[in-house]
């Protein structure tokens, strides 16, 4: 197995190792945290001062306490700016094409140098920096929120329910989900082709995780107060909505971060086959795609989207990993409160 | 065992009809190869455009549920998969080029497999000390760089080796260009040409299994009898490699079944890159040329793969672990 599904296999590797961290630990979460509170108390009573350290507040410790973390999140800022901001500075617009200076290397007047066909590579790489980084996040998103309700839906109607939909979440994993999603983006084109492309990694890219988080349901479901609640009365959507789904809050928010990279991944693997996003609009795979042909003669094309494609990919992982350590109670790599 | 088996079979094969059924219908309504004709200007006569979708059985104007059955008969009374645009038969394109991809990826999976798996265990040992923290920080960084950019950065680095001595190492496209009859010298130059290709699929593969293998041992290693092994004596490295080690090897084993989907998906990016005409590449042609029929055909290749790979996953973990009950 190679590229796209190693990266697939990695992907749900991936997921499965981020969710060893068990809701039923939630307890040993608690424990380890106030310790960790009481500890900083402690310091803080030495010093006349009585203030209570919240969760939020000991995550963010945490999470700064890793420096590799805090790079992450230095430079995914930096990259947001970048595409934000990044088309004030330029001298091009990305549709303007300079017939004066076609294929030509970095230079005063273009920053990153220009295609064959003229187009200033600066404008370029903001403008696809901007669209891979939203493709990437707003999917990221809409896997998540889709598999959480399904995957937990699943777990807690158990019986019948539970069998078949765990048939058809299988089912739906049988042809492989690129396969899919090429099938459906690449009737669509012009500038609507991204929101096609997002609609396509949500529709069929929640399936393997909605089974992980069904199997973490299964744990919670048996938990007291689902119980309680179920004897209350309270309506089955309420419970997995109150209940259920906040109850996996840390995990589905590592996933989001961590699940950007494979969005992204997908994005500019499917654009640089030419079944993703196409011309007249641009992202970092449809660049890549460009600075395919012409490797040798304009190296620039493919490097500078390369770097910045490597950049938005790395930065997010460190902040997920980062993230997944500050949650997770048993992790020691970030050492120890002081 | 055997019912077992038989009885997941039986579950695979109804999963597959579905599934590629899904594929069909959504192929149909997504793609449009009346477009192929319609594009061009001037367009063929409409009469002529129906005539040769119709020899296809891709014509719009007829009821998709009547495309359907003639299609599914088709298949299943001649093991025929229809027709391209084109009216080139779809099964036999797509059966001469499963060996290319066969070749291509077999070499890659296996030097990932143990490439991995070990730097997994040797980084798990050392959980957290220097060698680990840098394996793991390289890990990561192999871990998200794109397919494409891995693929197209090998290229660049290759040419530059290339123009550097002066003769051609490395070739950067296709998997074999000598002609003659010597085996040593076709092994040469078949190894000339595999060895970027394997590169680049190598390496996500390793970089996966390493860290897979990592968590799963660490996790083994936390385990309960790992610690009694070790209370009654037996050094670190025994308890791991006696206890942990056999263990942990238990989830890896199954994600190499599953693998198995690889040698279709696995080499989309890498073929095109390498210009490698396999199956990854006849999926793309098929897509951008809005051939329903072979795409659904890859679809339903690759789902055949993927269950073989499920159930040789549902054997080998029975297999490998008598907890897993079978009945």
């Amino acid at each position: 197995m190679a590229n796209d599904n190693a990266n697939n296999a990695t992907k749900s590797e991936t997921a499965e190792a981020q969710l060893d961290l068990d809701p039923q630990d939630a307890a040993v979460a608690d424990a380890v945290l106030d310790e960790e509170a009481k500890a900083i108390d402690g310091n803080n009573k030495a010093e006349g001062e009585f203030k209570r350290t919240g969760r939020m507040t000991l995550y963010v410790r945490r999470f700064f306490r890793r420096p590799s973390a805090v790079v992450g999140l230095v430079m995914l800022i930096l990259l947001v700016i970048f595409a934000l901001v990044g088309s004030k500075f330029g001298k091009w617009h990305y549709e303007d094409l300079d017939f004066l200076s076609l294929g030509t290397a970095p230079n005063a007047d273009h920053w990153f140098g220009t295609t064959g066909g003229g187009s200033d590579m600066y404008a370029m790489v903001v403008r696809g920096l901007g669209r891979s980084l939203a493709i990437g996040i707003i999917s990221s998103i809409g896997t998540t929120i889709l598999a959480a309700i399904i995957g937990t839906s699943i777990a807690f109607f158990q019986g019948w329910v539970e069998r078949i939909g765990m048939w058809i979440l299988d089912m739906l994993l049988v042809v492989p989900s690129f396969l899919l999603i090429a099938m459906i983006v690449r009737s669509s084109a012009g500038m609507s082709g991204w929101l096609w492309l997002i609609f396509g990694l949500v529709a069929f890219g929640w399936i393997g995780y909605a089974r992980v988080l069904r199997t973490l349901t299964m744990s919670l479901r048996e938990l007291d107060y689902v119980r309680a609640a179920k004897f209350m009365g309270v309506g089955s959507f309420r419970i997995i909505l109150r209940h259920l789904v906040p109850n996996l809050g840390s995990v589905l928010i590592i996933n989001t971060v961590l699940g950007v990279v494979g969005a992204v991944s997908s994005e500019t693997s499917l654009s640089f086959l030419g079944l993703g996003i196409k011309a007249p609009d641009t992202s970092l795979g449809t660049l890549l795609n460009d600075g395919q042909s012409v490797v040798l003669t304009a190296p620039w094309v493919l490097i500078f989207p390369s770097i910045v494609l490597i950049m938005v990919t790395f930065s997010v992982q460190l902040i997920g990993d980062g993230l997944r350590d500050a949650i997770d109670p048993y992790s020691r790599s970030g050492g120890k409160a002081k | 065992m055997l019912k077992y088996i038989v009885k997941r079979i039986v579950n695979y094969v109804v999963m597959l009809f579905v599934a590629v059924s899904m594929t069909y219908f959504l192929a149909s309504a997504f793609m449009d190869p009346r477009s192929n004709y319609m594009d061009r200007h001037p367009h063929p006569p409409v009469a002529s455009i129906n005539h040769s979708l119709d020899l296809a059985n891709i014509n719009d104007q007829t009821p998709i549920l009547v495309r359907y059955f003639r299609w599914l008969k088709a298949i299943f009374t001649r093991w025929d998969w229809g027709l391209a645009p084109d009216q080139s038969p779809v099964g036999p394109a797509i059966a001469s080029r499963i060996w290319t991809s066969v070749e291509l990826v077999t070499l890659a999976t296996i030097i990932g497999i143990v490439a991995g798996v070990s730097i997994g265990v040797y980084t798990a040992i050392r959980q957290y000390k220097w060698q680990d923290r840098t394996l793991n920080i390289i890990a990561t960084f192999f871990l998200v760089i794109p397919p494409a950019v891995l693929g197209l950065f090998v290229v660049l680095i290759a040419i530059a080796i290339n123009n550097g001595v002066g003769t051609r190492i490395f070739y950067v496209t296709g998997l074999s260009s000598y002609q003659g009859s010597n085996p040593f010298l076709w092994l040469l130059d078949f190894l000339q040409h595999i060895i970027l290709p394997t590169i680049v699929m190598a390496i996500p593969g390793t970089v996966s299994y390493h860290l897979t293998q990592r968590t799963y041992l660490l996790d083994s290693m936390n385990s309960d009898y790992v610690r009694t092994a070790r209370a009654k004596g037996l050094t670190l490295n025994q308890a791991i490699r006696k206890h942990a080690l056999r263990t942990s090897l238990i989830p890896t084993t199954v994600n190499i079944a599953f693998s198995i989907t690889g040698v279709f998906t696995g080499a989309v990016i890498t073929e095109t890159v390498f210009a490698v005409n396999g199956l990854g590449r006849y999926f793309v042609t098929a897509i951008n040329g809005n051939d329903i029929n072979g795409s659904v055909c890859i679809a339903a290749f690759g789902g055949v793969c993927t269950l073989t790979g499920a159930l040789l996953a549902d054997i080998l973990a029975a297999w490998l672990d008598p907890r897993i009950r079978l009945s």
